[in-house]
């Protein structure tokens, strides 16, 4: 009775604190609820089947109950999408996550506070020009017949025409280019305003130890934003199985298809693009997916966690 | 004392550091603007130049009939209006739901964040696909309204953990100076911690409208084509003209002149791109009002 | 004050029953639908055509254009869902494949129910002497769940497009034959050495629609038969393994040949722009392509003289024949949401009347007597403004009318070629008058749930493994003689026997 009672008092206690925190969430909260949590349920049509018009749930249980599952699984295809996906993304998180870091970093030792808007706002202009626009100028920069960089390499130097988009062995690296070339000022943008938020004394106090530019990069800036970065990091992990199937579809060709099909294109043949689409196999390799991201996502924020003390929850 | 700045100056100029940062300004500048000067270029050419291959980064035979014809598809103005209120009413009540969501968040006392935070996490893995979307926003009669856009969206669990993680960094000590002044978390959100907050919401706020900009998917399949955004008209001059249809009678196909389609890149992205710049300003802000306040 | 609220009540009362009377008698009926909205063709609410059909037949016809890009997205999301805001009818849906499924588990109304609701579809069946495609349309309950949009005479509006100016510079007759065409290509070849003389339109698979008939096949993405793997025996009316035959193999080699020596562009997917840069330029002389392009093209073209036409399929081991089309396609459907209105019947017959009826097809077809056209006697003569128009009458009154656009339903041959160019007319005559040159498509067999599962999923890696395949054969990556085996024992892993056998078992037209 005396334990509950105190209990009580130090929750009227806790509550007399800090009530304005939860009245604050509670809004924000029912829609997470109501607008992530309620959609969710779908999911559960990975181990149903689908007829239209009766629900998003299904009509009865797939026979076995992991019948989806069981026809990717089993699809030597499948394997092929889910290892050409981690290897892209895995060199795309090794060049483009570094990148932005360093772009943002260098930009803030441009003294004009004139040209480094401008730089900035230059490097996020690409991230309009759509993804059909993007591959179109690439297709058209290096096309064998009439395309300048074929035209340069092949009268000046004599090199063979080469039709660089249809070649095996050029797609990761024309993939890893493109998102380079949309996306660094892009996701620069979230580091400098890590870097803008760090206190200017901090640098003064260093200047004054005879701390030289460089210094001050690796001892206060990179410290200062290293939250951010891990933040980004974790959650970049967490997606490396998505990459989104549109732009890897317009720069497939039947010849690179052994190193460009990922889990997106495979599920976009198999869905959005079949004759007939199968919902409940989509719904499957969904789970899937997000399953392995979550653990990913774990992995990385337990290791985060452990390494540099940051981690997202 | 101006010599000494003098000297200063030298020694920043020569540091190995302007010997990387320089070139690779330089560069960056360079491969970013030259697409973008080219796709100019080509919106105010005609066809036949662009064919040719004599358009470079100055435009040939001048001319606007590009955008004219852009400007000229029937009810182009009113989805410009849609995507305006979509981008404004989007980022405002996301960067509201944010903000409540985000700043209690950030605090490692409070009880129950972690398991928030987790459920927020998870929610980014499973969304459970288009069909259970559209039959909750349909069962909330919220399709044809423009809030079947405006409501869905505003938490992004992105922008929410980047949020968090700036609000994370603002120093302990200013909150509890004002819980002694008797200042609730509310007065201290919004008098104190809002203010110190502007290249976060700059940031948060950038990616949110550009969202809500580009967002064509879900005001398809949720709205009415009277209400349709911009981007789905201008989506569908690039991409519906490389798709082959067959119609009855003829193949109708019909190709848009790449001019058109420049128009149409330029037209979509510049409002986006001329807000940046007014942005900016708060990222500077934002370290002055660091600067100030100790 | 009560008094003066009961005479208020019975003034609102009278209004209403009044207004209830004039509703029923003149009120037009309001019908919705989708449009799929072409960027090259914007729908305008204006239309004269569209205008002119409302008032005549008193309805009230809200159509709402849904960008092309994204119209299957939003009509398969609606018939999946039927919400309040789907439409009483669609314009352009197949019952095949996926609506196939969906018109079995009761998502459409099935038009043959009441087939005296459809009056003027009836007759204009009967009178293109089309009733056994419409028959082949109907799923495995026996029941016809769409009005297909038809033509009396199909329409040769493709095919093989080269330069007019070239052949008659060389003094080449117009080619009769793959091998003609081949001697065409090298010459241009041996003039142009940079050049890669046949080139394609969006991707190598609208050359291979149009050209593998001629060997008896249809494969790969677009063909013919739906199976993306089997082709069609037109003398047994059966399914063949066409990926795995020697008909396959020979056309294969026929590819590899151009490829090899040059003659085919590397670049197999391309976007408009390029297509049109390589033939204006004159790296390329020949493609596939639509009779529409050809205008784009030539106004490209900065080359002296440059002067592009269409000409009839060119015969091959099995006979001259372009891709097989049908009298019948996709059609109208109604969800089953809209059998719920009182008035579904007035809206079936109304629908009916405006795109089946004789007057309606005229109108949407060549727009009102009087206004864009006159009569003299059979002749057509359309008004100044069409007849004066720099993009051509058919574009012109598309865009300016809405006459013959993705709402028209029927495609009465002379109508269109009526107003289209002398030429156009001529090459289709042609066509026409050679054997068979257009065959029908094949009416996809209708699977149950599991097995259409299946099969979508078999034909999905069928696909995938063919189209790589393929690839590899004309680029010569792979060794036609030599790695054959390895290809058909891969196919044969995939199940393309299974799969055949499925598709024979099913077959409509056995």
């Amino acid at each position: 009775m005396q334990k509950s009672k105190g209990y009580r008092s130090s929750f009227r206690k806790y509550m007399g604190r800090y009530w304005q925190l939860y009245a604050m969430m509670l809004v924000p909260f029912c829609f997470l609820l109501v607008f992530k949590y309620g959609p969710m349920l779908g999911n559960i049509l990975a181990f149903r089947r689908f007829k239209p018009l009766t629900g998003p749930y299904g009509v009865s249980w797939a026979e076995p109950p992991l019948r989806y599952f069981k026809q990717f699984l089993g699809q030597k295809q499948f394997w092929t999408a889910f290892r050409n996906t981690l290897i892209i993304s895995i060199e795309n998180l090794a060049v483009n996550f570094p990148i932005p870091v360093i772009f943002a970093i260098l930009l803030n030792e441009v003294r004009s506070v004139h040209v480094r808007r401008f730089i900035q706002t230059v490097s996020y202009m690409p991230r309009f020009i759509s993804t059909v626009v993007v591959i179109s100028i690439l297709s058209e920069l290096l096309s064998p017949s009439t395309g300048l960089l074929n035209r340069l390499l092949s009268t000046v130097f004599g090199i063979p025409r080469i039709y660089y988009l249809n070649e095996p062995v050029y797609f990761r690296l024309l993939y890893i280019l493109t998102d380079m070339w949309q996306f660094t000022g892009w996701t620069a943008i979230v580091y400098l305003a890590a870097i803008t938020a760090i206190s200017t004394e901090l640098f003064e106090a260093a200047r004054i130890d005879g701390a030289s530019r460089f210094q001050q990069i690796i001892y206060i800036t990179i410290p200062s934003i290293m939250p951010t970065i891990m933040t980004m990091l974790i959650l970049s992990v967490g997606n490396l199985l998505v990459l989104g199937y549109e732009k890897v579809l317009l720069m497939q060709t039947p010849t690179n298809m052994a190193v460009s099909d990922i889990i997106d294109t495979y599920v976009y043949r198999l869905s959005l693009g079949a004759t007939s689409p199968q919902y409940s196999l989509a719904a499957a390799i969904g789970l899937f997916n997000g399953l392995i991201g979550l653990i990913l996502v774990s992995g990385a924020n337990f290791l985060a966690k452990k390494i540099t003390g940051s981690s997202i929850y | 004392m101006k010599r000494s700045e003098n000297k200063n100056k030298i020694r920043e100029r020569k540091s190995i550091l302007s010997f990387i940062t320089i070139p690779v300004m330089v560069v960056v500048t360079l491969v970013c603007i030259i697409p973008f000067l080219y796709i100019i270029a080509m919106s105010f050419s005609s066809p036949a130049a662009i064919i040719n291959n004599r358009v470079s980064l100055w435009p040939v035979n001048f001319n606007f009939d590009a955008y004219r014809s852009v400007f000229s598809y029937p009810n182009f103005f009113r989805a410009y209006g849609y995507t305006l209120i979509f981008t404004i009413g989007g980022t405002l009540i996301s960067l509201a739901m944010m903000v409540l969501f985000a700043y209690p968040l950030s605090k490692e006392q409070l009880k129950g964040r972690k398991f928030i935070m987790k459920m927020v996490v998870f929610s980014m893995f499973f969304s459970g696909g288009l069909i259970p979307n559209y039959l909750l926003v349909s069962n909330l009669h919220l399709t044809g309204s423009i809030w079947a856009i405006l409501l869905p969206f505003s938490i992004n669990q992105f922008c929410l953990i980047i949020l968090i993680n700036f609000f994370k960094s603002i120093p302990a000590e200013i909150e509890e100076a004002a819980i002694i002044d008797g200042l609730g978390y509310f007065g201290i959100l919004t008098r104190i911690v809002l203010p110190l907050s502007g290249p976060a919401l700059a940031t948060v706020g950038l990616y949110t409208a550009v969202f809500f900009w580009n967002s064509w998917f879900y005001p398809l399949i949720y709205l009415n084509s009277s209400q349709y955004p911009v981007m789905l008209l201008l989506r569908n001059i690039v991409n519906g003209s490389t798709l082959a249809v067959e119609t009855g009678g003829s193949g109708a196909q019909f190709a848009l002149s790449i001019s058109v389609k420049s128009a149409v890149i330029i037209v979509s992205s510049l409002p986006l791109i001329v807000l940046y710049p007014f942005l900016q300003k708060y990222f500077v802000k934002g370290m002055t009002v660091g600067a100030v306040k100790e | 004050m009560k008094r003066l609220f009961l005479f208020v009540l019975l003034i609102c009362l009278c209004l209403r029953t009044f207004t209830a009377i004039f509703a029923e008698g003149d009120a037009p009926i309001r019908i919705t639908t989708y449009y799929s909205d072409n960027p090259t063709l914007p729908f305008r609410d204006d239309w004269r055509a569209l205008t002119y059909i409302r008032e005549k037949y008193n309805v009230d016809l809200v159509i709402e254009p849904i960008p092309l890009a994204d119209y299957s997205t939003k009509v398969t999301n609606m018939l999946v869902t039927q919400g309040d805001d789907a439409p009483d009818f669609v314009l352009g849906a197949g019952i095949n494949g996926a609506n196939a499924s969906l018109a079995l588990n009761g998502a459409f109304y099935a038009v043959s129910d009441h087939p005296e609701w459809t009056p003027n579809f009836n007759a204009r069946v009967a009178e293109y002497g089309i009733e056994s495609q419409v028959e082949m349309g109907k799923l495995s309950d026996g029941k016809l769940y769409s009005l297909p949009a038809m033509y009396d005479t199909p329409a040769y509006d493709g095919g093989l497009i080269l330069r007019q100016d070239y052949l008659e510079k060389k003094g080449f007759d117009a080619p009769q034959t793959f091998d003609d065409l081949y001697e065409i290509l090298r010459a241009y070849k041996e003039d142009y050495p940079e050049s890669y003389p046949l080139t394609t339109i969006i991707d190598i698979g609208y050359i291979e629609r149009m050209t593998m008939p001629s060997w008896g096949l249809s494969l790969g993405l677009y063909n013919s038969t739906s199976t993306n793997v089997l082709s069609w025996d037109y003398e047994n009316t059966m399914y063949y393994a066409g990926a795995v035959s020697d008909q396959y193999k020979n056309y294969i080699t026929f590819l590899h040949k151009l490829y090899e020596e040059g003659l085919l562009d590397p670049e197999m997917t391309q976007d408009d722009a390029s297509t049109t840069r390589k033939l204006a330029s004159g790296i390329s002389m020949a493609t596939y392509g639509f009779y529409d392009q050809i205008n784009g093209w030539e106004n490209a073209s900065e080359i002296e003289g440059f002067d592009l036409n269409l000409y009839p399929p060119l015969t091959g081991p099995a006979g001259a024949h372009h891709m097989p089309r049908s009298s019948t396609f996709d059609g109208i459907v109604f969800p089953v949401k809209t059998t719920q209105r009182a008035d579904f019947e007035q809206v079936v017959r109304k629908v009916d009347e405006i795109f089946f009826s004789e007057e309606a097809i005229l109108i949407w077809a060549l727009g009102i007597e009087g206004e864009t056209y006159t009569m003299d006697g059979d002749k057509i003569i359309f008004s100044d403004d069409i007849l004066n128009a720099p993009e051509g009458a058919y574009k012109y009154m598309q865009t300016a009318y809405g006459c013959g656009t993705p709402i028209e339903r029927v495609f009465i041959n002379a109508l269109d070629m009526a107003k289209y160019d002398e030429n156009y007319a001529e090459i289709n005559a042609k066509v026409s008058a050679m054997d068979h040159a257009i065959q029908y498509t094949v009416s996809a067999p209708s699977f149950d749930d599991l097995t259409a599962e299946d099969a979508s999923l078999m034909q999905a890696a069928l696909l995938d493994a063919y189209t790589v395949w393929n690839d590899a054969f004309i680029r010569g990556t792979k060794d036609i003689e030599d790695d054959w085996d390895e290809y058909v024992k891969d196919m044969q892993d995939k199940g393309i026997d299974e799969f055949l056998a499925l598709y024979n078992k099913y077959n409509k037209y056995q």
